[in-house]
């Protein structure tokens, strides 16, 4: 009789890691029948690249590290890490060099054995797939689920939770367009609501609230019997019960809206959610911020505002809200201080004497701004412009806005990309020609410099002097195929860190490469590849995951990539703003940067696979527009 | 450096000795299976770490509990051939032997006697390198049972990794130095549950993987076994 192999702590140790813990009992025991356990000393070579493999190794305990082959990425497995397997998957040699760095313990498991498990649990097959993309799209998945698991019971869900889990009485009260501004406010006093929803046959066609009684008809002395339709707001902003209540609370911000009516399917109004009902949930001052910066009667107010934004990014961080909906909410914030600003200089200094816009640049432009961004501007003028006669006017308004910002906590732009430099203070062709300058004569030190003006929207003012550029530079830019393969070339350049993962598991070899930059290192490469994709194909949206899903849609970019770019990019800006929250609860000054030793190895081995899939999609994408052919 | 010349020819004529004493049978075969030459490099020797539970340290008069074993050779340990065959003691448990080696009535449900377990471990051994950590208790048990069952001496190849610890890396030690979980430690060898007969066979296999990893030097059956 042949007894199962009762090897007690082998298979107490394969448990403990993720794909194993899920076999069966008689799958992990067909494993430990096919495992050898091997000793190797500290910088002997386990796999040499180029060497048949038959065997999926896991670290027992020691130090292996794995050279990527034709590269030099290194990655450092500590106990629990398994190598060797993608070339059994593959059924081919092994690439990559596995050495140990210190004296290890390493269990082996025979291809046949590991193969016939593969083929039998889908779950073990998933977790081997080779390719990284798809473990972090997994690990993203994964991370939102712990969000929302932790968010505990159904009475104090966070901002995953839909809008229509805030709905507490049914039965809604609406009034209809024709009844006396009297009777809607009797009404509403009788059913002691703030809100009248207005609906004509069933359909909603407006709203009135307590404070257009004040506005509309008290203060400006109405006739009591007008129709309550000559006060209302007519098509208000709705939302539907399933809409998150994140995407409610920015549109709530953007708008400057404090009520939305929810709708059903058919249409018809089934309740209204109030900021406070949002807030409440929340428990952030997230709302207050929007409310705050429009209140403020100087800059100095505007700042007190925007002061509180690193409390309400934690409390945001903390509600588990995703990375995208928390910089859409950042950049909301700054967005609307950049309006409110240039607004409160046009009052003291007057009103403009021409058409002109406020364009943004960068982070801001493609709403995915962070903590502790500087601040990038310009403005563009439009007809009737005279430097000689209007400039001082704009100058002096640039000032009151920089200083305004840098308070705020925008900083000066160290490259002088600001309003405050005349030359950025141009006109539509005078811009138009910059660019093309840019276009037409590209060298790789001014291409570097310039991809941010190509990241450009208008905050205030004519937007269609900003739009009309940016078409026309887009147009300028995707016929030319030099000036593609420059900026394709300039992405590939982005220093995606190699040699870095070295300094991963052990402590003892510290000094060179400590520090990791998100933003430099692992933001930028993907800002870079959605950037000349858009600028290939003449994209409109300056967002990027709104332009990677353009660049599939128009087949610029394989939809896989597309998709595993978007991933990718929300993982590595989840790390950013975790890291920032947590710096801010430890009272430090947010920003990029990060030690490699402060991640979880969840995080670390994933952004390894972050790190491999960016630095592939760079290289595809330099090949891709190689050559100046498109 | 070589097994000095007479003791390799006092180990083949006491195994032949005992070969000669061994009723037909499972000892007998065992016997007959011989053992490797001297001179064979360890990188051809097949080998079988064992570890025995035991109620006390009295060969005659402590119960054998059970057997744990583990099939390697000089680099590698096959995980997949490990064993654990219990034993009935012939009188009732201690409680103190309950206690310390977790083996309750339960777990002797699929107990063998002392005459089957013989039967069921000594194939295994046949033809092999034996390997403990301490191997006084294996040879001594190992002895004192086939003695009892089959009225005949146990004689076996044996490789001692503590005493090969303290021939090959001689150094001053503390009183436990030479313990099993210490030497794993020094090689950066995991900590393992103590006391179960198969943990521990493994435990003892892994050491001397380390240990000739360590050494190094191509060394043959000679000068690994215990003098």
């Amino acid at each position: 009789m042949q007894d199962a192999p009762e090897t007690l702590e082998i298979a107490e140790f394969l448990r403990q890691h993720p794909p194993f813990g899920g076999l069966s009992d008689a799958e992990l025991a067909a494993l430990i029948r096919a495992l050898e356990v091997r000793y190797y000393r500290r910088g002997s070579t386990i796999i040499s690249a180029g060497d048949e493999n038959d065997w999926f190794s896991m670290v027992r305990s020691g130090a292996v590290e794995l050279r990527l082959g034709g590269s030099d990425l290194n990655a450092r497995l500590g106990e629990g890490g398994c190598f060797g397997y993608p070339s059994l998957l593959r059924d081919g040699r092994a690439q990559n060099e596995a050495v140990a760095l210190e004296d290890s313990l390493v269990y082996r498991i025979a291809k046949p054995a590991f193969l016939a498990t593969i083929r039998s649990h889908p779950e073990f097959r998933a977790f081997f797939e080779i390719d990284e993309a798809v473990r972090l799209r997994r690990a993203v998945d994964r991370m939102r689920q712990v969000a929302s698991a932790s968010e505990g019971s159904a009475d104090t869900l966070g901002a995953h939770a839909s809008i229509g889990s805030l709905v507490r009485r049914t039965g809604i009260v609406t009034g209809d367009p024709g009844m006396a501004v009297y009777e809607a406010a009797r009404l509403m006093t009788r059913e002691d609501v703030s809100t009248l929803p207005i609906c004509r046959d069933g359909r909603l066609i407006g709203i009135v609230t307590d404070k257009d009684l004040r506005r509309r008809v008290l203060g400006v002395g109405l006739n009591l019997s007008s129709p309550v339709s000559a006060i209302m707001t007519k098509e208000p902003v709705t939302a539907v019960p399933d809409t998150p209540i994140l995407t409610a609370l920015i549109t709530m911000a953007e708008r400057h809206i404090h009520h939305l009516p929810i709708l059903d399917p058919a249409g018809e109004v089934i309740a209204i959610v109030s900021s406070n009902d949002i807030l409440s949930q929340l428990g952030s001052n997230a709302l207050h911020i929007a409310k705050a910066i429009s209140a403020s009667a100087d800059s100095g107010q505007v700042a007190d505002a925007t002061s509180q934004l690193p409390q309400a990014l934690t409390g945001l961080v903390a509600a588990g809200v995703d990375a995208d909906h928390v910089s859409r909410y950042v950049s909301t914030i700054g967005e609307g201080a950049h309006r409110h600003l240039l607004k409160l200089g046009e009052e003291k200094l007057g009103p403009p004497p021409v058409p002109y816009a406020l364009a943004c640049f960068g982070s801001l432009a493609r709403a995915e701004q962070a903590l502790g961004s500087d601040q990038d501007n310009g403005f563009v003028f439009g007809e009737g412009y005279d430097t000689a006669q209007h400039d001082a006017y704009f100058a002096e308004l640039a000032r009151h806005l920089c200083d305004g910002l840098n308070a705020a906590g925008y900083r000066y732009c160290p490259g002088n990309i600001m309003a405050t430099n005349p030359t950025y203070r141009r006109t539509a062709e005078e811009w138009a020609d910059i660019f093309r300058s840019w276009i037409e004569s590209p060298d790789p030190q001014a291409v570097l410099e310039s991809t941010i003006f190509f990241d450009m929207r208008a905050l205030a003012g004519e937007k269609s002097l900003v739009e009309g550029l940016r078409r026309e530079v887009f147009a300028e830019a995707a016929k030319n195929g030099i000036f593609l393969s420059f900026i394709a070339r300039a992405a590939a350049t982005t220093r995606v860190p190699l040699g870095f993962f070295r300094n991963f598991l052990l402590q003892d070899d510290a000094d060179e490469g400590r520090v990791l930059d998100l933003k430099t290192q692992a933001i930028a490469p993907i800002v870079d590849i959605a950037r000349t994709h858009a600028l290939a194909k003449k994209l409109v949206a300056t967002n990027t995951m709104e332009r990677l899903s353009g660049a599939a849609d128009s087949e610029s970019l394989p939809r896989d990539a597309a998709r595993d770019l978007a991933a990718c990019f929300e993982f590595v800006r989840d790390v950013r703003f975790r890291h920032q929250a947590e710096q801010i609860v430890r009272g430090e000054p947010p920003s990029n940067k990060l030690d490699p030793a402060s991640l979880s190895r969840f995080d670390r081995e994933h952004l390894r696979d972050a790190f491999k899939l960016i630095r592939d999609q760079l290289e595809k994408l330099r090949s891709q527009f190689a050559g100046g052919v498109t | 450096m070589m097994l000095p010349p007479f003791n390799a020819w006092r180990f083949s004529r006491r195994f032949d000795a005992a070969r000669k004493a061994a009723p037909e049978g499972p000892l007998r075969d065992f016997y007959e299976a011989g053992h490797p030459g001297f001179a064979t490099p360890v990188e051809d020797l097949e080998m079988i770490a064992i570890d025995l539970e035991t109620d006390g340290l009295d060969f005659d008069h402590s119960a054998l509990l059970e057997a744990g074993l583990v099939a390697m050779r000089h680099d590698r340990v096959f995980a997949g051939t490990g064993k654990r065959i219990r034993i009935r003691p012939p009188a009732a448990l201690s409680e103190a032997s309950v206690v310390i080696h977790r083996i309750t009535d339960e777990a002797l449900k699929d107990a063998l006697d002392e005459e089957a377990a013989l039967a069921k471990l000594l194939p295994m051994l046949a033809g092999k390198v034996l390997v403990a950590h301490f191997a006084e208790i294996e040879t001594g048990f190992l002895d004192a049972a086939c003695r009892r069952v089959y009225d005949a001496p146990f004689i076996a190849p044996f490789v001692c990794t503590m005493a090969l610890e303290n021939r090959w890396f001689p150094r001053p030690r503390a009183a436990d130095g030479l313990r099993l979980a210490k030497l794993r430690a020094q090689y950066g060898l995991p900590a393992y549950r103590g006391h179960d007969g198969l943990v521990d066979a493994l435990a003892c296999a892994e050491l001397l993987i380390a240990q000739l990893a360590v050494r190094n030097s191509g060394p043959t059956l000679g000068d690994i076994l215990r003098r």
